[in-house]
């Protein structure tokens, strides 16, 4: 849908020139959608005209960051954040930093670094947004989802300014909530096809403490970096267990116990993937620790405050794996995989390793809920995955599921995908039909329900009706419809 | 007007009160707030009693008013605003569902009081991150709703922590579940494969559970309420940490919650110290003789696995940071002594109330704040307060760190008499004066009560805006304690 | 083939960004993080590797339009493979071949850059992808070099356009010469009848121009039996060493950049550095010998059926591992009093100098910018100069310097050299 010159021209007027292009040509790299046009704003005074532009005229807008992926119907106005990257402030005494869209994790990550902090960092990786919603490997002790926002500068979509919490009151964004009703209740982004409507300018996150090195000791060349010496004060192991009950009673006792930096729930796949520079390696490695797991298993870091906390710490991991008859992986003992290990599983570099390399695409099946809970459903999506392993649609990886706890395992995250040849259509209609199944399965059996795509009336029903209510919050603040269904997830 | 009888044929004739006496007592509050005598009371036993209450009430545009924690009440939040309106009394509504220890979870109807609480989830192995001495009528789920500050930050991950998910009815009467209990299906099908109803957020993007917190009964009836637990600790080791100098003391504040060495940890002044732990005039004046300005409390706890070791760990390193701050920890602080405290904060207080218990009334000033900013406010409090005549040393000063150290509850607390109308107006004065200055000096009310809600909330009109908006969807009749938020 | 052969690879593009940043294991802060300049000129993400990706793709489903913003698209980039190796840190997947293969697509179908088009005309017309005043031989008057199309040498210095012709750089050639001369090497140089080297034509996307360029070259060569080439042009060293291999011309003769070779003259004892010059620099890695001067990989198979993206025989991606890093930063080290402080960005995440890819012709304007960029990251590291293996380098620096009123000083790493022996 192209805009008339009169309307080009007032967004135009806004932005200048340079920063504004409706020509077909970009279009490709704009996930190949016809978009009206797409933008730069470089302000929230920006953003703010632009979206009373859009009510005005009756224009769909959304706003993207590195935009890996989303949903984006034609004919939008298309706010590519990239020249809103600022960090706008770190608050070491009060553990929260303040960011602008465009900065990613990584950027946000190595400044925090620097002064002994750290935060949630998204498990697709360093390379996506620090302000948005999102889980991740480090959740065991930074929490996730939509817990660590803390005041939140959001452009309605009638084009107002809204200062959630201390913001709006007091010109601090220490706290997101109230006076009165949170209004986090509502702005939380990224979960389609219900993303809030409008546009996150700046947002506040929590921070946390980091007990390690002020940037990692990087040596080697890319692709494979290693680290010139190890901390004393931490340690990587990955511990596979006899069965699912096992590894489930060590990660909630490790948990309950408060000892690890970070427990994620790898499968011997992701880690081969992790520590190998190409497919090929990748996939002898997973040949080689498939072999050599009992079963299934976990990558914790352990880091202490002090040498007597850290002796404490690998204490207490050791015993609990001891008692739900665990093994470390010998293989991944050696100094230069757990330096590997230490730094990308810290700083979320090699996510794409995991999930696009193997076979170019992912199907994905994320839950965030109760973890005991959708381990087990999860058992059986890995079971129905071996025949399509078996029949070459898609990359072994054993049939396996990945997750950790949330939150020292109050909350959890499982997650379970394909990865295939998304150019092989009999590959991919197996690993549709496989989502399809187990995600009804999820749902009739009442673990949980898989919220992307359109909601049925059947799952509105059993889910509280919870999309009529969002349906009449969005007409709410957005009457002219200027937002649209979808968006950005990372 | 409701008709009486279809009232009773909700919740039974001899749930719905009309006495005077009765219905006297939900007129006022301790708080400054206007008297209005309600119509009625009524009390349901059923959740679906509720919805049919808040049905009723939409068809005859009946404030509701509802009230889940007993006497006395401190905010105004429970007297209502309008004339007319029936107090929906939830304390018959007082199951506790269930306390499972594997999820660190329990479920809970609203007439659930920490009392009764406590020793149930005890006997599996779980605690509640409590508020400071809660009077013990106080319903768990009101605390909760009324995002009440928690003494273990460090476990308060989300500022809406500890609640897990939620069962309701809005305004309009239609049922919801929050979080993980929306569905699929109900809670009973979700009990049988195992869901306990322990996660938060969503479905989907919206996290409703924050819009039904700090509305204070205003968006809907909440019916039952999952909270989470933390486990019980095989070993605790209580701390004090007194000094006159509160910056430093916030400093360590801010490590041990940054490190994630402590459950509880706050800091009282002595006159509150005195408050709590005296038992009458000769103590109070004894204690507080004996004790610094402020004083800062921890616990270092151990869990399952070698917890004298992981004490042991902390101690050292908490040394190395008092040794930094020119600190020192101690078991006892003047004639209080560290058991003193960990015995008393984790039990709802003993009657009477610390904060009536030696004048009779206590008014309480609470905002959220930061690090750099609480020295200069307490300092304009005491200022505010000598210059009323109110003797600053008898300001009672509470501050806790909330939501793992990113910010700070600050509560001053003025003890007066209630008889005594001179002290009453002062300190109602007092208050309005201190309210005003307070948010000139970034103190953010993100909890308010009382008559300084409207300047509160009109302070940020552009959040109001969309609140109200969203206020007409769950609530489209205003039928839910009008003329309080909105 | 052409960029047929790479559709895989432009499909496989899963958008992660990754192509606009260093390495994300190498961010170490928020300044100095991007790693495309075309991108963070132009902010638009078909000015990234990935955007340029997403758009072959569609271009090679549904045919190209080439439009203005298209050639403004293929044009501003210096196909400095920063995107390529940022890529491939996770990715198996061929970025800069298909970036290459489409300009030489958008000049074979006649979408030309004028300002392209008029250097390549020169370069038919003199050999030179610079303007010509004088002769190219002439930097080398009276030093009494071997002529290596007069006589058989072990060892030919390619001396290249830049460096004989332009007059600020010349001082190159002749630093060159009195570091070979001091460590006794016999070499010669083609004189006024050396040419081209063809790299930079290939990157504008004149292959055949390249083609002509490298069989003179090599004619040359062999003629002349040379073992070694010798080159002080980045440029030069990426055109005999990796393109002549990928187009099968290089034959047996070992390409080494100046670097390399002092390196390799230090370590036999036949170089001796022993003047103190007192300097604090940093060392910038031209593209063209640092992630891209690795050697050509050579292969041929197919991908094996089934999910997983792997090949028969095993395909092993050029990520710009083995690029030239260490020799240069070597020979720094080596020279008494100079003290390498080293920038955010290096070796194979490199940020350009902006001459790369023809832009310097092109599109002058971003040449600038990008090396402004550059030299702000050299200012940050507290050095007083930024040392270079390239001539395009130090112009663009120069000029940017001048833009801009930095007193930051431009060594390329022969200057350092000759004044320290």
């Amino acid at each position: 849908m192209a805009l008339s010159k009169e309307v080009y021209r007032e967004f135009e007027d806004v932005v200048g020139p340079e920063y504004i292009c409706d020509d077909p040509t970009i279009m490709p790299s704009y996930h190949g959608v016809e978009h009206a046009a797409v933008i730069f704003p470089e302000n929230t005074a920006q953003v703010q005209a632009l979206v009373k532009l859009c009510n005005k005229h009756k224009l769909r807008i959304a706003a993207i960051s590195t935009a890996w992926t989303g949903m984006f119907p034609p004919g939008l106005i298309y706010l590519d954040m990239r020249r809103m990257n600022r960090i706008i402030e770190i608050n070491e005494k009060n553990m929260y930093a303040v960011v602008e869209p465009y900065v990613i994790s990584g950027q946000l990550q190595a400044e925090l670094f620097k002064r002994g902090l750290h935060m949630n960092m998204k498990g697709a990786g360093s390379n996506c947004t620090a302000l948005l919603r999102g889980h991740g490997h480090l959740d065991q002790s930074t929490g996730g989802d939509d817990r660590n926002h803390l005041a939140v500068e959001w452009i309605t979509p009638e084009g107002e300014i809204v200062r959630t919490g201390a913001m709006g009151s007091t010109d601090e964004w220490f706290c997101g909530d109230g006076p009165g009703p949170s209004m986090r209740a509502i702005i939380s982004s990224a979960v389609p096809p219900g993303v809030t409507p409008g546009i996150f300018t700046k947002t506040a996150v929590k921070l946390y403490n980091w007990p390690g090195p002020s940037k990692w000791p990087i040596q080697g060349i890319s692709p494979k970096y290693t680290l010139a010496e190890l901390p004393s004060n931490m340690m990587a192991r990955y511990y596979s267990f006899p069965s699912v009950e096992k590894m489930w009673e060590a990660e909630i006792k490790l948990g309950e116990n408060e000892i690890c930096l970070e427990l994620m729930g790898f499968n011997p796949a992701m880690v081969a993937a992790n520590i190998t520079t190409c497919n090929e390696d990748d996939a002898k490695m997973f040949q080689k620790l498939n072999a050599e797991s009992k079963g299934p298993g976990f990558f914790v870091i352990i880091a202490g405050n002090s040498s007597a906390d850290f002796a404490y710490r690998k204490k207490v991991l050791e015993q609990i794996v001891r008692d739900a008859d665990g093994e470390s992986m010998k293989s991944l003992e050696d100094p230069e995989i757990e330096g590997i290990l230490l730094c990308q599983c810290t700083r979320i570099s090699a996510s794409i390793r995991e999930t696009f390399r193997p076979g170019g695409a992912f199907n994905s099946i994320p839950i965030m809920s109760q973890r005991d809970l959708t381990i087990r459903w999860a058992v059986g999506a890995g079971e129905a995955k071996l025949p399509l392993i078996e029949k070459g649609y898609i990359v072994d990886d054993g049939g396996a599921f990945f997750g950790w706890g949330v939150e020292q395992g109050h909350l959890g995250k499982t997650e379970i995908f394909c990865k295939f040849n998304p150019r092989e259509e009999e590959a991919a209609a197996a690993v549709t039909k496989w989502q399809q199944e187990q995600s009804k399965r999820a749902f009739d059996e009442s673990y949980f329900a898989s919220l992307f795509g359109p909601i049925s009336p059947e799952v509105s029903k059993k889910m509280s009706g919870f999309n009529v209510w969002w349906q009449k919050i969005v007409e709410a603040v957005d009457p002219n419809k200027v937002a649209p269904q979808g968006g950005p997830l990372v | 007007m409701i008709d009486k009888k279809k009232l009773e044929q909700i919740v039974g004739p001899r749930n719905v009160v009309y006495k005077q006496k009765a219905l006297e007592e939900y007129s006022k509050d301790m708080s400054f707030v206007n008297q209005v005598r309600p119509a009625c009371m009524v009390r349901p036993k059923q959740a679906n009693e509720v919805q049919k209450i808040i049905r009723l009430a939409n068809k005859t545009q009946t404030p509701l008013i509802p009230v889940s924690s007993g006497p006395p009440h401190f905010r105004g939040d429970t007297v209502p605003s309008a004339g007319g309106a029936v107090i929906v009394d939830l304390s018959r509504m007082n199951k506790v569902v269930f306390v499972d220890r594997p999820r660190r979870n329990a479920m809970i109807e609203p007439g659930v009081t920490f009392g009764d609480l406590i020793p149930k989830a005890k006997k599996e192995g779980i605690r509640l991150n409590m508020p400071l001495l809660p009077r013990k009528t106080k319903s768990v789920i009101g605390s909760v709703l009324e995002r009440e500050p928690v003494l273990m930050p460090g476990y308060q991950w989300d500022i809406s922590d500890p609640l897990a998910c939620a069962g309701l009815y809005f305004g309009n009467g239609d049922e919801f579940r929050t979080g993980q209990a929306a569905g699929p299906g109900t809670i009973k099908q979700q009990w049988k494969v195992g869901g306990v109803q322990k996660a938060p957020y969503g479905p989907g993007t919206a996290s409703l559970h924050r819009f039904i917190q700090g509305a204070q009964g205003s968006v809907g009836i909440v019916t039952w309420m999952s909270i989470r637990c933390e486990l019980l600790p095989s070993l605790e080791e209580p701390f004090l940490v007194g000094s006159s100098d509160l910056d430093k003391l916030l400093d360590l504040t801010s490590w041990l919650v940054r490190l994630r060495m402590v459950t509880e940890c706050f800091i009282l002044n002595d006159t509150n110290v005195a408050s709590i732990f005296a038992r009458n005039v000769g103590d109070y004046r004894k204690i507080k003789d004996s004790l610094p300005p402020y004083v800062l409390y921890y616990t270092l706890p151990g869990y399952d696995y070698f917890p004298e070791e992981r004490i042991s760990a902390n101690v050292t390193d908490i040394s190395k940071i008092n040794q930094r701050l020119g600190l020192s920890a101690e078991k006892a602080m003047g004639i209080v002594s560290a058991i003193d405290v960990i015995k008393a904060i984790q039990q709802p207080c003993e009657d009477p109330y610390w904060k009536i218990r030696h004048k009779g009334a206590s008014e309480d000033i609470f905002f959220l704040t930061i690090h750099d900013k609480i020295d200069d406010q307490i300092g304009a409090m005491k200022d505010i307060a000598n210059k009323a005549g109110y003797p600053a040393s008898d300001l009672g000063i509470y501050i806790q760190s909330t939501v793992q150290g990113t910010s700070y509850h600050c509560e001053f607390n003025l003890f007066y008499d209630p008889e005594s109308q001179v002290e009453a107006n002062r300190v109602k004065g007092l208050s309005t004066t201190a309210f005003k200055t307070l948010m000139n000096k970034g103190a953010f009310f993100s909890r308010p009560y009382g008559n300084n809600i409207g300047a509160i909330m009109n302070r940020d009109s552009a959040t109001l805006d969309v609140v109200n908006k969203l206020k007409n969807i769950f609530d489209p009749n205003h039928v839910m304690n009008p003329g309080k938020i909105f | 083939m052409g960029l047929e052969q790479y559709e895989d690879d432009v499909n496989i593009c899963c958008r992660c960004s990754c192509c606009k940043f260093i390495p994300m294991q190498q961010i170490v802060g928020r300044e100095y993080t991007y790693i495309c300049p075309s991108i963070s000129r132009y902010h638009y993400h078909s000015y990234s590797g990935g955007g340029r990706l997403n758009i072959l793709a569609a271009g090679l489903k549904n045919g190209f339009n080439y439009t203005d913003r298209l050639l403004d698209i293929v044009y501003n980039c210096q196909l400095c493979g920063a995107c390529g190796a940022s890529c491939n840190y996770a990715m198996d997947m061929e970025v800069q071949q298909p970036l290459e293969e489409f300009r030489i697509k958008c000049v074979e179908e006649g979408q030309t850059n004028p300002a392209l088009q008029k250097v390549i005309k020169g370069l038919r017309k003199t050999g030179s992808m610079v303007e010509t005043q004088g002769k190219r031989g002439a930097w080398a008057s009276g030093l009494k070099l071997k002529d290596a199309t007069k006589e058989k040498v072990d060892v030919l210095y390619h001396v290249g356009c830049l460096t004989s012709y332009d007059k600020n750089m010349q001082k190159l050639a002749k630093a060159t010469a009195k570091i070979l001369k001091k460590a006794g090497v016999k070499f010669g140089i083609a004189g006024d009848a050396e040419t081209c080297c063809g790299g930079r034509a290939y990157q504008m996307g004149y292959r055949n121009d390249f083609l002509k360029q490298a069989k003179k070259n090599m004619a040359l060569i062999k003629k002349a039996g040379v073992k070694t080439v010798v080159t002080s042009c980045a440029d030069g060293y990426h055109a005999f060493k990796v393109l002549y291999d990928q187009h099968d011309l290089k034959g047996n003769v070992e390409v080494l950049h100046i670097s390399e070779y002092i390196d390799r003259l230090i370590k036999q004892g036949k170089l001796n550095l022993k003047k103190d010059l007192g300097l604090s620099v940093t060392y910038h890695d031209p593209c063209r010998l640092g992630r891209m001067g690795e050697p050509w990989i050579h292969w041929e198979g197919q991908k094996i059926p089934g999910g997983q993206h792997i090949f028969d025989p095993p395909k092993e991606y050029r990520r710009g591992t083995k690029g030239t890093y260490e020799p240069p930063r070597e020979v720094i080290r080596s020279i008494p009093g100079v003290n390498l402080t080293e920038m955010t960005r290096i070796k194979e995440y490199a940020w350009c100098c902006g001459a790369g890819g023809g832009v310097i012709d092109s599109n002058p304007e971003f040449a600038q910018w990008t090396a402004k960029e550059r030299i702000d990251e050299a200012m940050s590291t507290g050095a007083e100069a930024i040392v270079t293996a390239c001539p395009w380098c130090e112009k663009t620096f120069n000029e940017a310097i001048r833009g801009s009123g930095s007193s930051m000083k431009v060594f390329d790493i022969v200057e350092l050299v000759a004044k320290a022996i």
